[in-house]
């Protein structure tokens, strides 16, 4: 029994995938057949929950309640100026459209380091910036994606979805970094205590505007997709992955408080989340359920499996605007 | 001890020892693990005297002092209370006995006002206070104040934050003094922070009630102040008593002398064959935060101790060094790699979810970097070399580092500093909490760090640690007051330049802020001028804003907000923060609007559940330690599924009765303005002048103070969280008179809108300080900002602009007058 408890600390992505295949199950209850077409399909559903999704877990495991709220106003306006490079250079646009998110993520990040500003409230502000930008520019820009990237993010290869393979692609890179390289070691050493980091001679204030960058340019690329697929960028088209995608953060084992995060784990949270969604639609329709059920269902499985993955955890909980003793060396 | 040392009795003790002890402790040991704090440690005191408790650092006051005050039980021993035997002295016996101290990290919450804080610990825990309690409070709170530190000018009624050091210290005493029952009172290092005038008044204040026949157990460095104001002294060394003294019969030399006593660290031969070599380290009147005219030097091939009493600039020093590593710093030049090994290893050193190797590796990941990946062989090789070296008690590298002694954790540390190849090595109390042998290890470790020519700077709360370093620092107060080197590197030495008396500092006590300033620099300033200039800004650019009708409408549509920014700022007063507070209100908005419109009494029992299920949130919240973030977001899924149950489509209806009230009006005045002053006085009431309202506001500040207090902590999150609801079902019952209908989907943006409200309104994000007054202005000059877009004809999607703008500013504004104040 203490072996299977250790091993689930040890891989928070058990948890996810377990969902994944009970409601993979359960949709096959439902429908009466096993189809697997019905992974690919989610899979790919879940792509921006997936990319939103690991970006978070990125902000987040920096530590000191970090997180990014404006990551779905980061994905909408990325998706504008994507519309609207690409229509001059396929490429570059796409190149400029993701530095763009790159760039919104680096301002989150100046600000909360050297303004010192907590950064939740940072990155509320800064989302309205971002917003507002959309909301005034977007008559001014092309919102058609160009057609030949279209092709490519619709296609597929066999079964899986090239969206699919460039969450896989995506995610593989984002192991590597997190897991085999130095950066990755002290973004985690950073999340779980920031003191020891700045004291143990990691450079704190980059790895954390670091972490805020590559946040950001996850969401750009998020963005540029989903105008591709959506066939076309739209105001609101950001609000909709802001749940899932920060459930799938969560629910993917990373931790709250920072210092702990698992890629398998939020790519797969992401995957689940959507899962239930076409599990609750299913049913939905199968049992002509009343319309609410299913954010029901939702919410209490979320605070749920909080209380059971979250709460094991017993750490210290992260409080926003803590101040570390020790001057940020860099800042001097 | 007691009748064994006849020469120690003092005619007034001798009074007193004809009475029977208030409280006797005898052969206490207590133990962490393998640390031995104290063994075979006496204490007895008697009512009415003055016990002087002195020692070394590291002696064992502390525990002892947490054994007497209930805050820990003894290993072993026999402890008296009234000559009655007791196991541990439980909270009845503190409360019998009226046991209070005046902690040396202060217990306050600094968010309360000086008499709140008071008032929180001798009020009964009943919700309301007499009419007129706080002014009595006040007046109460300024006469104990003045009764013991004459002419202390200390305005009761301003928040602790606002103090200077001193001012809370003093704070600090009169709470321990205001005990009713007082029978023992303990003052840990009372005078740290004051003045020798005020020290004077606290001498004459413990003499005074002493003779009332309340027992003082006053601990301090200050031997001069101890000799002055004590009836017996009584001296702790490694855990036990090394002696009871007259204070008339001993000199301060001959106490310093038997604490510096004959202890000695296993001597390491201090081999001269390792070469001392260039300086690394060289600080020239050096001043910074807490460092005066430092001028230290520290060379290749050699251990230097920073020594001196607890808290005087040793760790500032250190860190300074460690700062100035990359490039100069004004008046310290480090030459070299540096690393800093905590003794605080929790709080700065270990990194909790990881192994020991991770640990040991994390500051030379470069070494082991190759073509930009981490060499996972290499790395385990390095670890391994130093896990065997160092001989941990694990199983192996892989093992969690939290399954670790104190002891072996210390080692990671100090393996993790050396195999980062640094050529500096600072360390900060290492030997905290760790047993004989591991020290040993330790001592060994810094030899041969010192036998390969590195500079190794030890900074020790014991003192007898001093005599493994070659040259010896000794500060007080800031400044380096001696230089020991080769022989005269004693323990005798070290202690003896401790206690030596600096050049009295002045520590004057800064003046408080005038009035004036105070105003100008109020929490309100800012959200009211903006509301009264936005306010403004539409009058000019449409006159007929002024007419009653305008107003009426203007402010029709900011009341919902405001009562969403209300329900917000109750859960920042927690520390928390409400991400689904736009479904909740959506929620709400359905309830009103489906069923209290069709049914008042099913529709008032859905609301009280909804404030209900807000409580329950705060409670889960706080008992499982969620954060808040997360449990609120994922909580709006169920306040959004509800809603849809009930209303799948917009729909419902305005409570004919809810329409009709919301566009009436009182003596002219419109309705929507009426109840924006209404809920800004009520919150107002509630937050500062209801009694409960102290604990509300305390909890985001200080969960140890509440609880102490003896007001339950979780009963406190509740209420916060339910005041929460009932804002967020205001917040709902106003939204559908402006809406006439029920659609959850609507009230999304409050959540944003009343974060931001919140912040501008000038609450603070980290808990315990709020503005009730600031947030309804703030939601009324929120909600104006649009209309105004609207008049100039702006795009009203500026609006989103404009409002994280406003955040940005205003948190850019706070940081600099928080600045210039810090500064003044």
């Amino acid at each position: 029994m203490n072996r299977v408890a250790e091993f689930a600390r040890r891989h928070p992505a058990i948890w996810p995938i377990l969902g994944c295949l009970v409601f993979f199950v359960l949709i096959g209850g439902l429908t009466g057949s096993i189809d697997p077409t019905v992974v690919f399909t989610a899979a790919r559903l879940a792509t921006f929950a997936a990319l939103l999704g690991l970006a978070q877990m990125i902000v987040v495991t920096s530590g000191d309640g970090a997180i990014d709220l404006s990551q779905v106003y980061v994905l909408t306006l990325c998706a504008y100026a994507s519309t609207t490079l690409m229509d001059i250079n396929p490429v570059l646009g796409f190149i400029a459209a993701v530095l763009i998110g790159g760039l919104a993520g680096l301002l989150n990040g100046l600000i909360n380091i050297y303004l010192k500003v907590p950064a939740m409230v940072t990155t509320l502000a800064t989302g309205y910036l971002y917003f507002s930008v959309v909301l005034v520019g977007s008559s001014h820009m092309k919102v058609l994606p160009q057609q030949d990237f279209v092709t490519l993010v619709t296609g597929s290869v066999g079964p899986v979805s090239n969206q699919t393979i460039l969450v896989a692609v995506v995610a593989l890179i984002l192991a590597v970094v997190l897991y085999r390289t130095s950066y990755g070691k002290q973004l985690h050493a950073v999340g779980q205590n920031r003191t020891a980091a700045s004291l143990a001679g990691i450079p704190t204030p980059r790895v954390v505007i670091t972490a805020f960058v590559t946040g950001g340019l996850l969401s750009g690329l998020a963005g540029v997709v989903a105008a591709a697929v959506m066939g076309g960028a739209f105001q609101d088209m950001g609000l909709a992955y802001f749940l899932p995608s920060v459930a799938a953060t969560f629910v993917g084992g990373t931790a709250a408080s920072g210092g702990r995060s698992s890629v398998l784990g939020v790519a797969f949270g992401a995957l689940m989340m959507t899962l239930m969604s076409s599990f609750l639609n299913t049913a939905e329709n199968t049992f002509d359920l009343v319309s609410g059920i299913k954010q029901l269902i939702m919410g209490a499985f979320l605070v749920l499996i909080l209380f059971v993955s979250v709460a094991g955890t017993k750490r210290r909980r992260g409080r926003v605007g803590t101040v570390s003793t020790l001057k940020p060396s860099a800042a001097s | 001890m007691g009748s064994s040392a006849p020469q120690t009795t003092t005619a007034g003790a001798a009074a007193a020892r004809s009475l029977e002890p208030l409280l006797e402790l005898r052969d206490i040991d207590k133990s962490f693990g393998i640390t031995q704090a104290l063994s075979g440690a006496d204490l007895e005191v008697f009512p009415g005297e003055v016990i002087g408790l002195v020692g070394p650092n590291g002696a064992g006051k502390s525990t002892l002092i947490k054994l007497v005050t209930g805050v820990m039980e003894p290993t072993a021993g026999v402890i008296r209370v009234k000559g009655r035997e007791v196991a541990q002295i439980s909270h009845r016996e503190v409360a019998q006995l009226g046991i209070s101290c005046a902690y040396q990290d202060l217990s306050l919450c600094t968010n309360l006002a000086v008499y709140e804080n008071f008032a929180i610990l001798n009020m009964d825990h009943t919700l309301w206070g007499p009419v007129g309690w706080r002014k009595a409070k006040m007046a109460e709170a300024s006469a104990l104040l003045e009764r013991f530190f004459p002419g202390n000018g200390i305005d009761v009624s301003r928040p602790v934050s606002a103090l200077t050091l001193a001012e809370r210290q003093m704070v600090e005493i009169c709470k321990a003094l205001m005990n009713e029952g007082l029978g023992l009172l303990i003052l840990d290092e009372p005078t740290s922070a004051l003045s020798a005038n005020r020290a004077d008044q606290l001498h004459s204040a413990v003499r005074e009630i002493s003779r009332t026949g309340v027992a003082v157990i006053y601990i301090s460095h200050k031997l001069d102040e101890i000799q002055k104001i004590c009836d017996r002294i009584v001296l702790l060394k490694n855990g036990t008593n090394a002696g009871e003294f007259d204070p008339r019969e001993i000199s301060s030399d001959e106490l310093v002398n038997i604490m510096g006593g004959e202890v000695r660290v296993r001597d390491l031969s201090r081999d001269r064959t390792s070469m001392v070599g260039a300086s690394l380290v060289s600080a020239h009147e050096l001043n910074s935060a807490g460092l005066t005219d430092i001028s230290v030097e520290v060379k290749s091939g050699e251990i230097v101790g920073i020594s001196g009493l607890v808290g005087s600039g040793q760790t500032a020093l250190l860190k300074a060094i460690f700062g100035a590593r990359q490039g100069r710093k004004q008046g310290l030049v480090v030459n070299g790699q540096v690393a800093y090994v905590s003794g605080d290893r929790a709080g700065e050193g270990v990194f909790p979810l990881w192994s020991i190797l991770d640990n040991i590796m994390v500051s030379s990941l470069r070494s082991v970097t190759r073509l930009g990946l981490l060499n996972r062989v290499k790395s385990r090789g390095v670890a391994q070399h130093w896990f065997d070296r160092l001989r941990f008690r694990a199983e192996n590298v892989d093992s969690p580092i939290t399954s670790l002694s104190g002891g072996n954790q210390q080692k990671a540390l100090i393996a993790r500093g050396l195999a980062s190849g640094a050529d500096i090595l600072l360390l900060n109390d290492p030997t905290a909490g760790v047993d004989i042998e591991t020290k040993q290890e330790i001592y060994t470790l810094l030899a041969e760090a010192k036998a390969a020519g590195k500079a190794v700077v030890l900074h020790s709360t014991e003192d007898v640690e001093m005599e493994i370093c070659d040259r010896v620092y000794v500060m007080r107060e800031g400044r380096v007051t001696a230089e020991l080197a080769g022989e005269d590197v004693t323990v005798q030495n070290v202690v003896r330049a401790s206690f030596a008396e600096v050049d009295q500092v002045d520590q004057q006590e800064k003046a408080a802020p005038s009035r004036l300033a105070g105003l100008l620099h109020s929490r309100l300033v800012l959200p009211v001028a903006a509301m009264v200039i936005i306010f403004a800004l539409n009058a000019i650019v449409n006159p007929n804003v002024l007419s009653l009708s305008s107003t009426r409408l203007l402010l029709s549509t900011a009341v919902p907000l405001v009562f969403a920014a209300l329900g917000q700022m109750f859960i920042v007063a927690a520390g928390d923060i409400d991400m689904g507070n736009g479904y909740s209100i959506g929620l709400t908005n359905v309830l009103v609007a489906v069923i209290l419109s069709q049914n008042f009494l099913v529709g008032l029992v859905s609301l009280v559940l909804f404030i209900g299920a807000y409580a329950a949130m705060g409670a889960l919240i706080h008992l499982r330690r969620l954060p808040a973030i997360v449990v609120t977001l994922g909580a709006q899924f169920i306040w959004l599924g509800i809603a849809l149950i009930i209303a799948p489509v917009p729909g419902g209806s305005s409570p004919k009765w809810l329409s009709s009230f919301y566009n009436s009006g009182l003596l002219y005045i419109p309705m929507p303005a009426v109840l924006c002053i209404a809920v800004a006085a009520v919150t107002w009431f509630v937050i500062f002048r209801w009694k409960y309202g102290m604990v509300l506001r305390g909890i985001g500040n200080n969960q140890d103070a509440i609880e102490r207090s003896g007001w339950s902590y979780l009963v406190g999150k509740m209420v916060n969280y339910a005041l929460a609801g009932l804002m967020v079902v205001f917040a709902g019952l106003f939204f559908t008179a402006v809406t006439y209908a029920a659609d959850v989907n609507t009230s999304v943006a409050f959540c944003m809108m009343s974060i931001a409200t919140v912040i501008v309104g000038g609450c603070e994000m980290a808990g315990g300080v709020v503005e009730p007054i600031g947030v309804v202005a703030a939601g009324i000059a929120m909600s104006l900002i649009t209309s105004l877009l609207i008049f100039v004809q702006v795009d009203s999607n500026l609006q989103v602009a404009v409002t994280g703008l406003i955040i940005i500013g205003v948190l850019a504004a706070r940081m600099l007058t928080r600045r210039k104040a810090s500064v003044a």
